[in-house]
């Protein structure tokens, strides 16, 4: 197995009369393809926090007045600007899938006397929500509604 | 008759001569129709008598012969060795101490069972002649799969909290609560919640998911954990907003 686990992990209580041999944890995780996914999905943090520094950066330029922000948009066009957000685009869109993904099972059977619907319409629920603000989104931005 | 032959690295340890676990090979004849199991089985009873590994019903029932394969957590009883190559990696459970060989402390997880109040609790008994419980199949529904468990601790071994914070509740235990939970004869969910509210439990879920994926009877432990804690939080804004928190 690769790693020591937690030295206490699933100890009891009380130690027993027998001597035994410390937890350890899986071969497979680093390499299993379920725990990569996993990792990658907590590594996307790391773009989310990135992502918050820059968005400040802009408000800060935003309150300098024009020049500032047309500078800051100008730097936008940068092949590094532009990476980063094709990574931060990367990184919801697999958030979002695999958050999708399990939410439906995550709800409870029964909220009082109402069930949830089915877990597929769920799911049919949250891409078409998740489409139609993106569309929304696309359309403010383009200046199609204001 | 047998088909070929495979090596099997398995983890072996003494408590009274090892300082800390080692392997062993042994290189047996197998049959295309074997399980895993039946091949330690083998090595045991032809091979060296000296290795120790829980088993005993050989369908999947009695839960007790969950060991590590080429590194993830199965039940040996019902995985084919033909999925395998040419060696096989056999060791304990992992997260578990190990008290000899492929033979895991289970202590841990008997008291981490206990905490939850695996049983139904009653607000009020009933009189005999007032009846008996009834359930309708819709009420069994919203609790059948969770009740499915057969307590054979993969879901444990394959959860990375459980890796790291010693103190979490686990995937079975907080599956077995909320079966209670979701149990129309019940009345002990405020209970139960308020444990689910403590820490090291439902909260310290990070929804790896690898509970359910190991799970060896679909009992989907992940999907009670998450909707465990959307009711440990309803149970305990009921309380916040409601008159008398909720209680009628």
């Amino acid at each position: 197995m690769s790693g020591a686990a937690h030295p206490d992990a699933m100890a009891p209580p009380q130690p027993g009369r027998t001597r035994t041999a410390p937890p350890r944890k899986p071969s497979s995780w680093p390499a299993h393809p379920r725990m990569r996914v996993y990792t990658l999905f907590g590594l996307t943090g790391v773009v989310y926090f990135a992502m918050g520094f820059v968005l400040l950066y802009v408000f800060w330029q935003l309150g300098k007045g024009d020049a500032a922000w047309m500078s800051v948009m100008a730097s936008m066009t940068s092949p590094f600007f532009i990476a980063f957000h094709v990574l931060s685009l990367i990184s919801v869109v697999f958030v979002g899938v695999r958050f999708f993904r399990l939410f439906p099972k995550s709800q409870p059977a029964k909220i009082g006397p109402a069930k949830p619907p089915p877990q597929p319409v769920i799911l049919a629920m949250l891409y078409a929500v998740w489409i139609g603000l993106t569309g929304l989104f696309v359309a403010i931005l383009a200046g199609g509604l204001f | 008759m047998s088909d070929a032959t495979k090596k099997f690295v398995i983890t072996r340890f003494d408590p009274d001569r090892d300082e800390g676990p080692r392997t062993q090979e042994y290189e047996i004849p197998v049959q295309s129709d074997w399980k895993v199991l039946d091949a330690i089985n083998f090595i045991k009873d032809e091979i060296d008598g000296s290795l120790s590994h829980r088993w005993s019903c050989r369908m999947a029932v009695c839960g007790s012969c969950g060991m590590m394969v080429n590194g993830e957590p199965k039940l040996t009883c019902k995985t084919a060795l033909s999925t395998y190559g040419d060696t096989v990696t056999i060791e304990p459970l992992a997260n578990f101490p190990t008290i000899r060989d492929l033979v895991v402390e289970m202590d841990g997880f008997m008291d981490k069972f206990k905490s939850v109040k695996p049983f139904i609790i009653v607000a009020k008994e009933r009189a005999v002649e007032e009846g008996t419980h009834r359930q309708s199949p819709e009420e069994l529904q919203d609790f059948k799969q969770f009740s499915m468990c057969i307590n054979c601790m993969l879901c444990y071994s394959a959860c990375p909290v459980v890796a790291n914070e010693p103190e979490f509740l686990g995937p079975a235990a907080i599956a077995l609560g909320h079966r209670y939970n979701m149990d129309s004869r019940d009345d002990g969910a405020d209970e139960r919640n308020e444990i689910f509210r403590g820490e090291g439990t439902v909260f310290s879920c990070s929804y790896a998911n690898e509970c359910s994926e190991v799970c060896p009877k679909n009992v989907d432990p992940a999907a009670a954990v998450n909707q465990a804690k959307f009711n440990a939080v309803v149970d305990w804004a009921t309380g916040l907003i409601l008159p008398r928190g909720g209680e009628e």
